[in-house]
């Protein structure tokens, strides 16, 4: 699955979610008489002009690539329910939950493939970038709450791509606090636990007066 | 041994550190300009880390802390940790501290990484997403060799990303095959 990613860390290529992401139902109106498509994840169709039809994105964007159906934009990507979202993301520091796991991948494919069937396209677009990147910003203001011993955060509602986007970089600045949080180099966490603040505040003035005794000792 | 062929870990031993010899030593030409090769006990000669740490096993010398950790380093990170320029006192500043800690016995050392990398990673975190190439350059002459890891491991995420989202052709098209088609046109 991860055969082309280049990093280590990163597992999934951009391409690769698209990949997963054509998996998502929508619903096409096709301009073809055809019988039902028996897939393994499911029977699809009976195709009827004019019929409105469930199948997978890949196979809509197959089938409107050769002219045979138009596929209906879905619920969330119409101009009140985005801008709608956009007000919702830009009021609170939580996710919104209304929007898809894949609404980045499913918003570029139709965008690529069915822009004559997305009213106010460019209006839809731009309202996405702009869900993006608050979103995004949101995320980056969580992930700075890493400081070492708080190993996790918490954040709902993130997309596939966002994660997707974050986790190399995640992956390795825990790595870098796990290691230098290690017992062995900070020595009794515990110890300076119950009044933390002030400790770590003067701990390098304090440290610094241990240090030059050390050095003034190897010197004498 | 795992990290054996590990170039950074190469480079990070390199690192030179003073020490002092604790017993004499003959038959050691470490600074070629010396008239004798002889080392006095109690003679502070610079040596690579990786020397430097086999020696003080051996007790032969006594490690001195490094620049690098010294109290001016200290309070500079102390004062405003973003803007310390890291790269230019060691370029592997926190694997460097890692590994002298134990030797120098200076528990301090790992608080200093720890508060260094706590503050400095915020900054990382918020120019790597967002700032462009030629914008980033200019930040990232003071990130350690760590940091830098981790801020292109971030812009090569969005680099990928922004690559996917501006589209283009979607299969790459099999070397052999194209160059059959430019054979009969």
């Amino acid at each position: 699955m991860a055969g082309q990613s280049d990093s280590e860390l990163s597992l999934f290529s951009a391409e690769e979610l698209e990949f997963t992401a054509e998996d998502e139902i929508v619903e096409i109106v096709p301009n073809l008489k055809m019988p039902p498509l028996n897939l393994i994840s499911g029977d699809f169709g009976p195709f009827t002009p004019q019929i409105v039809t469930k199948v997978p994105l890949w196979l809509a964007v197959a089938l409107k690539k050769r002219g045979k159906c138009s596929i209906c934009p879905p619920q969330w990507m119409s101009l009140e329910k985005l801008t709608q979202v956009l007000e919702a993301e830009r009021d609170s520091q939580e996710m919104s939950e209304q929007l898809p796991f894949h609404y980045v991948e499913i918003s570029r494919l139709l965008f690529e493939h069915a822009r004559d069937n997305i009213p106010d396209v460019y209006m839809v677009r731009s309202l996405i970038e702009d869900i993006r990147d608050v979103r995004f910003h949101k995320v980056e203001t969580d992930l700075e709450a890493f400081s070492g011993r708080t190993i996790a955060v918490k954040i709902k509602n993130l997309s596939a791509m966002e994660v997707n986007i974050v986790r190399p970089f995640i992956g390795r600045a825990l790595q870098a606090f796990y290691k230098h949080d290690s017992p062995e180099l900070i020595p009794d966490p515990e110890r300076v636990s119950d009044n933390r603040p002030q400790v770590v505040n003067n701990a390098p003035r304090a440290t610094s007066k241990i240090t030059f005794q050390v050095t003034c000792h190897i010197e004498s | 041994m795992t990290k054996y062929y590990d170039i950074d870990d190469i480079i990070t031993e390199e690192e030179t550190v003073s020490v002092i010899f604790q017993k004499a030593a003959s038959g050691v030409g470490i600074d070629p300009s010396a008239e004798i090769d002889f080392i006095e006990a109690g003679s502070k000669v610079e040596l690579p880390f990786w020397l430097a740490h086999e020696l003080q096993l051996r007790q032969a010398v006594s490690v001195n802390v490094p620049p690098c950790f010294n109290q001016k380093t200290r309070l500079e990170i102390q004062a405003d940790s973003a803007s310390v320029d890291l790269r230019s006192r060691c370029p592997f500043f926190y694997e460097f501290g890692c590994k002298i800690a134990p030797i120098v016995a200076d528990r301090t050392i790992g608080f200093l990484l720890f508060s260094a990398f706590k503050s400095r990673y915020k900054e990382v975190l918020t120019k790597a997403h967002t700032a462009t190439f030629t914008a980033g350059s200019k930040f990232w002459t003071i990130l350690t060799k760590e940091e830098i890891n981790l801020y292109e491991t971030a812009q090569s995420a969005m680099a990928s990303f922004k690559k996917w989202r501006m589209g283009g052709a979607r299969f790459q098209v099999a070397s052999i095959l194209r160059r059959k088609r430019k054979s009969t046109e």
